[in-house]
């Protein structure tokens, strides 16, 4: 889907209250998921709350590298039957990216 | 049934005694799969210090076996690949290219990244005969994972995953 199109649906439909809500809730649950399996897949030891939407995952944020990126590329294959490409792996810059990702490639 | 024996195993692998820990391939799908054969016996240097009262294989070694079939589909897989690009070069053009013939092939093996969630199920031991099956699994750039079990007889000793890199 062009994400352009999208946002400019997203701007002439407005959204009434009820439903920004179960979209957020839908986004914290899924991010948290995301968290849990970073968490649980790479033997971290901390607690998945404490990693935020925004940190890097990989250098200076929390640590990663890149053979914890093909155990994540395997697991959210896995979990969500979305494939992450060599070319696009910006998409491991965050939480947040990682779950827009998903959001955009999911099979519904 | 026999794909390859020692010396063709030498030809490819740069390991050497007491190292190489790989006696025949038995069944080789390039670049996907493998099985091979590694026999123990009390002659193994490492059974004099593991133990002096009780010989058992090492369980790194047995992943180090592991990782040599490994290095084998890995890198039969990357002949076979410069074979079809050298014969689609040469259908193309009359160009000449590098033979595939004159490539060290031995400098291409990779180097393993990781081991994860390995198992060692049950001791292994002089005379047993570790049939070592591995599948490459999937690839994140020059990172692959690999499948790998090791059986005597029926029973699976040895099972987990490993991740390799290609050579850069």
């Amino acid at each position: 889907m062009n994400p352009q199109y999208n946002d400019m649906e997203r701007g002439t439909t407005l959204l009434t209250y009820q439903e920004t809500k179960e979209k957020a809730e839908k986004r914290r649950e899924l991010t948290q998921r995301i968290k849990a399996i970073i968490v649980e897949r790479l033997n971290l030891d901390m607690e998945p709350s404490l990693i935020t939407d925004d940190q890097p995952l990989f250098g200076r944020g929390l640590g990663l590298d890149s053979i914890d990126a093909l155990e994540l590329f395997v697991v959210i294959e896995d979990e969500f039957g979305v494939t992450i490409y060599d070319d696009n792996m910006e998409v491991f810059g965050s939480v947040n990216k990682l779950a827009d990702y998903i959001l955009e490639n999911i099979e519904e | 049934m026999t794909v390859m024996n020692a010396d063709e195993i030498r030809k490819l692998l740069p390991h050497r005694w007491p190292f190489l820990l790989l006696d025949r391939v038995t069944e080789l799908k390039p670049g996907v799969s493998g099985v091979g054969i590694k026999n123990v016996t009390i002659s193994e240097p490492f059974f004099e210090g593991h133990f002096p009262n009780e010989s058992i294989m090492p369980g790194v070694l047995i992943v180090e076996a592991l990782a040599q079939m490994t290095a084998v589909v890995y890198c039969t897989g990357a002949l076979q690949a410069m074979r079809e690009a050298e014969q689609e070069a040469a259908a193309t053009a009359e160009l000449q290219v590098e033979s595939v013939e004159e490539v060290d092939v031995s400098s291409r093996v990779g180097y393993l990244v990781a081991i994860r969630d390995m198992k060692f199920m049950k001791p292994v031991v002089p005379g047993d005969q570790l049939l070592l099956k591995v599948k490459i699994g999937r690839s994140l750039g020059i990172l692959s994972k690999v499948n790998v079990a090791a059986y005597v007889g029926k029973e699976c000793v040895v099972e987990g995953t490993l991740s390799v890199s290609q050579r850069p």
